[in-house]
């Protein structure tokens, strides 16, 4: 094989010494036959004669040893792509529309294409990210999935040595404070607290400096959570771009949440942390978590603060699979000696750039939406296919007589199909180049979308090998397909008939083929378009879709009183100090604190509730409710409407009973007989203090727009504690003015404060779980809506365009005959209308079956929404109608003399 | 010379070559002029097959070329067999051998 391919390589790149070589061998046979003939007794010239008679033609003979070499093949190729080129540039016009259909294409899917694989498919950029995985547990007792607590990972990393190489443990979702030498605000940083040996797992070199080292003198477990002294390692980008990549960070002092640590590395170009998405800025050892965060002293030791993720590299040679059992066995010991514990599911995942997986099912539909848009994109490219194929055939149509004088000539069949190939991979080739770029400044502008929020996401939409071989070999594929037909046609072709006709009369021959083209076309655009009409009818329902509360006149500031290094008594005196500040601000109707925000990244919810009198159905999981602390002025603020009881007051505080607000879908499911007023219930970390429900409020939408509202409740501020906190005034001055006046007011109390995610309430709604995700649906489906319409419109113009051309001829003898102008209009607009009809008809039905596979994504409109339908529908007819109008309108004043001149 | 030409089958030739060379390298006019003499003269080998078929050899792999002196002290290109070459040889030989002795036996049973 190696042999064969040098021997093509050097018969190809050298062909002058190949050459010269086969001369020289053949002729010294030729010299040796003519000296054994004079040897013989012949004279020279009589030698020299007969010699020459039997060696035949030397030219046939020197191509035939060519062809026994292999190197036809190449040089027919690079004859080809010579001609083809030279074909391209001789119709600019035709290239031109070919080429931008095709980038169009190419640059709509390679753009989706980037997010999938931003988004699903890419790995960590660790060693060998195949090994890595993540676990996932549920709890038959609780229903709770998810996390776990530190003395879970030190049992599960106890007992998994023989599927794992080893396990670390990371505690996420970490607003922390950073501030280097005499910077006077401290930079909010997105940290991740990890076991020391969290690098070790992931097997990646620090940038600069080292990792953590398990600290000597401390027992293993301990070893994993901290190095003697306080350490961290900064994230790549954080160090870029806000310390400047400064060469001699290492070893400098910084102080977190106002504790003094020494920076020890900083991680690799490119890793972002386990949660790919959003770029974790600095990692610090798990033991530092009582110290410089919010965790409790003791969180090491108890086992219900499950709130760390478990990764693992598996040993060589390990796949998820064969872990399976193992871990089963290990929720199975773990259930029997923590009476706590009922662990009935243990589960290793491979780890997408989302993270590692939190719940069974989040990975799916992210899957199902990708599959979704993939699907869309293609049909663009489906649609671009379409209408090169229709241009090639037109193309290959009015060059039969080449391609037959070509075969007269002598060209084989194959070498004409090649050629005709060669010219559409051309395209194709050209088409995809353009597309890629066009499909890179497409994912950049995604890639700008503003998330309201202050989370370091990181939206990397960057092109790399995947999306360069998905663009090529969508490409490809798209040539080859739209060369097939007319190169066949073109082989097909019979010469006598071409060559004796006149070319007007040889391409006047009806083809089907094209019409189903065309309908193929108008039904892919009418379905893109019904899509794109369901998802901007879903947006409009949800923007006015009863929230239950009124997000208008609201202003956030978020305040971190950890990260400006106050301890809880201290921020507690500071909020309460707040909200009587801002009280008496001008224009303020009311001040309120919230853990969180309707629609936020962050949410608060528990499993596992206990509630008097409430026993869950066999089989069926223990109560579970979202959950958010809130000051009395709340449910003023945000205008939620009370039902029953009361709301909150400044005597539920710290030291009296513990009680709470329900919303009207918790009353209703756990309280069934309407006694919900006064009931009790009990939190899973804190069995022992049962909360007293003091008032139903109405259904609030708290996260996500569409779907059914699940049960939730509300704590006062002041029993659940909980920072960051964000301040929310309802004002009647314009928002600028009244956050403007709040955020002085934060800074005289406290100028360190970092103060973030500063927006209106009408804003703070537009994120990827709220408004965002349908806005991103509306603006990608009308744009591949507009996009798809377009290349029909194309399509359609360019075939009845084509087809009026072809039948200027016998319009004009109709004319000539006394026809009237209108029935020719008539009969290629006919023609146009039963065209659009079947298309509409077969587009409407497509788009039935694919708004099922999108109903996931759709809210408060039906997958079938009538309204859609017609509307594209009509959309679509009066495009295809324009586009019949304008050529067929040119045929009818064709004049007949110079219709007939042509002859 | 006499007209004893005879048109060979199909891949026969090869055989020929290979075998010819399996003595050791030669060049070309020196494969035809072994055939013809080994052959009692049946068997002309004319260039217009011979060289196509070495070039075709070569590019498998079975033979290999080097340019060195003639008898008479000019350039020649010499061919010889490479190790995928002999065992391609024995396979043939022992595929032909077969093929003759069946096709014998039906000529003198049938």
């Amino acid at each position: 094989m190696l042999n064969d391919i040098i021997i093509r390589l050097r018969s190809l790149f050298r062909r002058n010494a190949v050459e010269n070589e086969l001369h020289d061998e053949l002729r010294f046979h030729f010299d040796q036959q003519v000296e054994k003939y004079v040897r013989s007794g012949l004279a020279r010239e009589e030698a020299t004669r007969r010699a020459r008679l039997e060696f035949g033609g030397l030219d046939q003979v020197k191509e035939e040893c060519r062809d026994a070499r292999g190197v036809q093949f190449l040089e027919t190729l690079i004859q080809d792509i010579r001609y083809g080129f030279r074909m391209l540039r001789k119709s600019p016009g035709f290239t031109t529309v070919a080429v931008l259909t095709l980038a169009l294409g190419i640059g709509a899917n390679t753009a989706i294409f980037s997010m999938v694989n931003a988004l699903v498919l890419r790995r960590l950029p660790v060693y060998a990210p195949d090994q890595i995985a993540s676990l996932l547990r549920h709890d038959k007792a609780s229903g709770s999935d998810g996390m776990f607590s530190y003395p879970d990972f030190e049992d599960i990393r106890n007992q998994a040595g023989s599927a794992f190489a080893d396990l670390a443990t990371v505690q996420p979702f970490q607003m922390d404070g950073f501030r280097m030498g005499t910077q006077s605000d401290p930079l909010p940083m997105w940290a991740n607290y990890v076991t020391t040996n969290f690098f070790q797992v992931m097997r990646i070199t620090p940038a600069l400096g080292t990792f953590f080292q398990p600290s000597a003198g401390q027992s293993a477990g301990q070893a994993q959570l901290a190095s003697a002294d306080p350490v961290i390692v900064l994230g790549y980008s954080f160090w870029k771009n806000h310390l400047g990549g400064d060469p001699n960070i290492v070893g400098k002092g910084v102080s977190v949440n106002g504790h003094p640590v020494t920076v020890l590395g900083v991680a690799p170009k490119g890793f972002c942390g386990l949660f790919s998405v959003i770029d974790t800025q600095g990692y610090l050892p798990m033991g530092m978590a009582a110290v410089t965060a919010d965790s409790k002293p003791d969180f090491i030791a108890d086992r219900h603060f499950a709130s760390m993720v478990i990764v693992g590299r598996l040993s060589n040679g390990i796949s998820l699979g064969q872990a399976a059992p193992l871990l089963n066995v290990i929720a199975r010991r773990l259930s029997d000696q923590h009476p706590d514990n009922k662990w009935d599911r243990l589960q290793a995942f491979p780890i997408g750039p989302l993270g590692p997986a939190t719940d069974w099912s989040g990975q799916e539909t992210f899957d199902a939406m990708a599959a979704f848009f993939l699907v869309l994109v293609g049909l663009i490219l489906v649609l671009a296919w379409v209408n090169v194929a229709n241009l090639l055939l037109v193309r290959a149509t009015a060059r039969e007589r080449e391609m037959a004088v070509r075969s007269a000539m002598g060209a084989n069949r194959s070498r004409i199909v090649r050629q005709v190939l060669t010219e559409s991979l051309l395209l194709a080739l050209f088409g995809c180049a353009a597309g890629l770029f066009l499909g890179a400044a497409l994912s950049r502008s995604i890639g700008w979308v503003n998330l309201s929020s202050a989370l370091p996401l990181n939206f990397d939409f960057s092109f790399d090998w995947r999306v360069f071989a998905y663009g090529l070999g969508a490409a490809l594929l798209t040539g080859l397909l739209a060369g097939m037909t007319p190169a066949f046609r073109a082989a097909r072709g019979n010469m006598n008939d071409l060559l004796r006709d006149s070319p007007r009369t040889s391409t006047s021959r009806r083809q089907p083929a094209r019409s189903i083209l065309v309908v193929a076309q108008l039904s892919g655009s009418l379905m893109l378009l019904i899509v794109a009409g369901l998802f901007v009818r879903s947006l409009r329902a949800v923007e006015h879709a009863d929230l239950g509360f009124d997000p208008n006149h609201v202003v956030n500031l978020s305040v971190a009183p950890t990260e400006a290094g106050y301890n809880e008594p201290q921020a507690r005196q500071f909020l309460q100090a707040l909200l009587q500040r801002v009280r008496a601000l001008p224009g303020v109707e009311s001040a309120s604190l919230a853990a969180t925000v309707p629609m936020g990244y962050y949410s608060n919810g528990y499993d596992g509730l206990q509630i008097v009198g409430y026993e869950p159905a066999p089989g069926q999981d223990l109560p579970h409710a979202g959950f958010n602390a809130v000051s009395p002025d709340y449910f003023h603020t945000m205008r939620i409407a009370l039902v029953r009881g009361r709301v909150f007051l400044d005597s539920d505080n710290q030291t009296s009973k513990p009680v709470a607000l329900i919303n009207e879908e918790m009353a209703k499911r756990y309280w069934p007989h309407g006694d919900a007023l006064n009931g009790h219930f009990a939190l899973p970390t804190d069995r022992s203090h049962p909360i007293e429900v003091v008032g139903v409020v109405k259904n609030v939408r708290a996260q996500g727009l569409s779907g059914p509202i699940g049960p939730y409740f509300y704590r006062p501020f002041a029993q659940a504690y909980q920072v960051p906190v964000t301040l929310q005034l309802r004002t009647s001055l314009p928002a600028p003015t009244a956050i403007h006046d709040a955020a002085n007011v934060i800074r005289s109390l406290a100028p360190a404060m970092p103060v973030f995610d500063i927006q209106t309430m009408t804003q703070a709604l537009n994120t990827l779980n709220g408004l965002l995700i349908f806005r991103l649906g509306a603006v990608l489906t009308a744009s591949l809506g507009a996009l798809g319409l377009v290349l029909a419109l194309v399509g359609v113009y360019g075939v009845v365009s084509y087809a009026a051309g072809q039948r200027t001829h016998e319009i004009g003898i109709r004319m000539a005959l006394g026809a009237q102008p209108r029935q020719a209009l008539k009969t290629i607009l006919g023609q146009g209308f039963v065209v659009t009809c079947a298309g509409i008809m077969i587009g409407a039905l497509l788009a039935g079956a694919v708004g099922h596979l999108a109903r996931d994504f759709l809210s408060g409109v039906s997958p079938m929404d009538p309204l859609t339908y017609l509307g594209a529908s009509a959309l679509l007819a009066a495009v295809a109608l324009i586009a019949c109008y304008i050529p067929a309108r040119r045929a009818m004043r064709v004049d007949p003399m110079v219709a007939l001149r042509h002859e | 010379m006499p007209d004893t030409r005879i048109d060979l089958p199909q891949g026969t030739l090869d055989l020929l070559i290979l075998r010819t060379l399996a003595l050791g390298p030669l060049h070309g006019w020196a494969i035809s002029e072994r055939i013809h003499q080994v052959s009692s003269k049946v068997l002309q080998v004319q260039q217009g097959s011979l060289y196509p078929a070495l070039h075709r050899l070569e590019r498998r792999g079975w033979i290999k070329a080097h340019w060195g002196a003639s008898e008479n002290n000019r350039r020649a290109k010499y061919y010889e067999l490479t190790k995928t070459g002999r065992k391609q040889l024995e396979a043939e030989e022992s595929e032909w051998k077969k093929l003759t002795s069946a096709v014998a036996q039906i000529l003198e049973t049938a």
